[in-house]
């Protein structure tokens, strides 16, 4: 019985070895699919948007757009139709924002690119203002000007 | 020979180059004003009512003494306006720096088209505006505050 159970082992052993090998061979497109899909939902998932995500609610008109870099910064260049709510002058520029859009509204935040934390700040600052549909676009102006996508400023 | 030793050549030398620095910085920033008072609304210093009208104020000195260093018209008063512009800008700039903002100076921003230097408040600006406050001392001490074509009466 003892070496019936020792001779077995070995056996399952390539056999599960071969699984692995079939497996593999096919993984790394699927395993690369599944981790951008992972990636995306978790980023939806926490509020954050991609660029093509960001530009379907762009052409469909159906977000407000927040530039959350300076003023002075929007004033020269913006994402076309965005207004200007920086983190640095918030507390100066949400009363008229807050007069201007209902908390129902949804809110795509964005600053210059996904290393800036600006975007996360006013968002942070919106939700906690009573916004509920706030998202950050995380590529930011720079990611939506390489694609060629309206701007204005 | 000026007064205390300065070579009047000197005071010409450093009235040309600055005025003609200032005649450019003022008109830039009255070219785009509202881009100037933007940049003055994030030193976060003044109230909101005041800064366009001091965006204006600022450039039009810069414009306006800059005009008068180079056509050497009350040059030594027109040095000492520029030199207390100088205090206010280094002083707000050490403020911010301190607060921890960060931004754009508003100083020279053709410096930056030009010559890709990068116009952002820190030691770089705040260092400049100290050589620029150098550079003003001898005329705002030693330079003339006569009338270039006014004859002088003996």
């Amino acid at each position: 019985m003892l070496l019936n159970i020792m001779s077995e082992k070995p056996l399952r052993k390539k056999l599960f070895a071969t699984v692995i090998v079939l497996l593999s061979s096919i993984s790394p497109s699927l395993s690369q699919l599944h981790a951008a899909e992972s990636v995306a939902f978790a980023k939806e998932e926490s509020g954050e948007l991609d660029l093509s995500a960001t530009k379907a609610l762009f052409d469909t008109h159906s977000a407000c757009f927040i530039d959350a870099r300076s003023e002075y910064v929007y004033y020269k260049s913006h994402i076309k139709g965005a207004i200007s709510l920086s983190d640095s002058r918030f507390d100066e520029q949400f009363p008229d924002f807050r007069q201007k859009k209902s908390i129902e509204t949804l809110l795509v935040v964005y600053c210059a690119e996904a290393s800036c934390g600006k975007a996360r700040s006013v968002a942070k600052k919106l939700i906690k203002n009573g916004y509920r549909n706030v998202k950050v676009f995380s590529g930011g102006l720079i990611e939506w000007a390489h694609a060629g996508f309206p701007m204005e400023g | 020979m000026t007064r205390i030793g300065f070579s009047s050549v000197l005071i010409t030398a450093l009235r040309l180059m600055l005025g003609a620095f200032f005649i450019m910085s003022g008109y830039e920033k009255l070219l785009d004003l509202k881009f100037f008072s933007l940049v003055i609304a994030e030193y976060q210093i003044l109230p909101s009512f005041l800064i366009p009208g001091i965006a204006l104020l600022v450039s039009l000195c810069e414009l306006l003494c800059g005009t008068m260093l180079l056509i050497n018209l009350f040059s030594r008063f027109s040095a000492s306006v520029i030199l207390c512009l100088m205090v206010i800008f280094i002083a707000s700039m050490i403020n911010n720096v301190m607060r921890g903002l960060g931004h754009d100076c508003g100083c020279f921003e053709f410096l930056s088209r030009w010559y890709g230097l990068k116009e952002e408040i820190g030691i770089v600006p705040i260092a400049r505006d100290i050589l620029f406050f150098i550079l003003l001392l001898p005329i705002a001490l030693f330079g003339s505050n006569r009338i270039p074509w006014k004859k002088d009466q003996k």
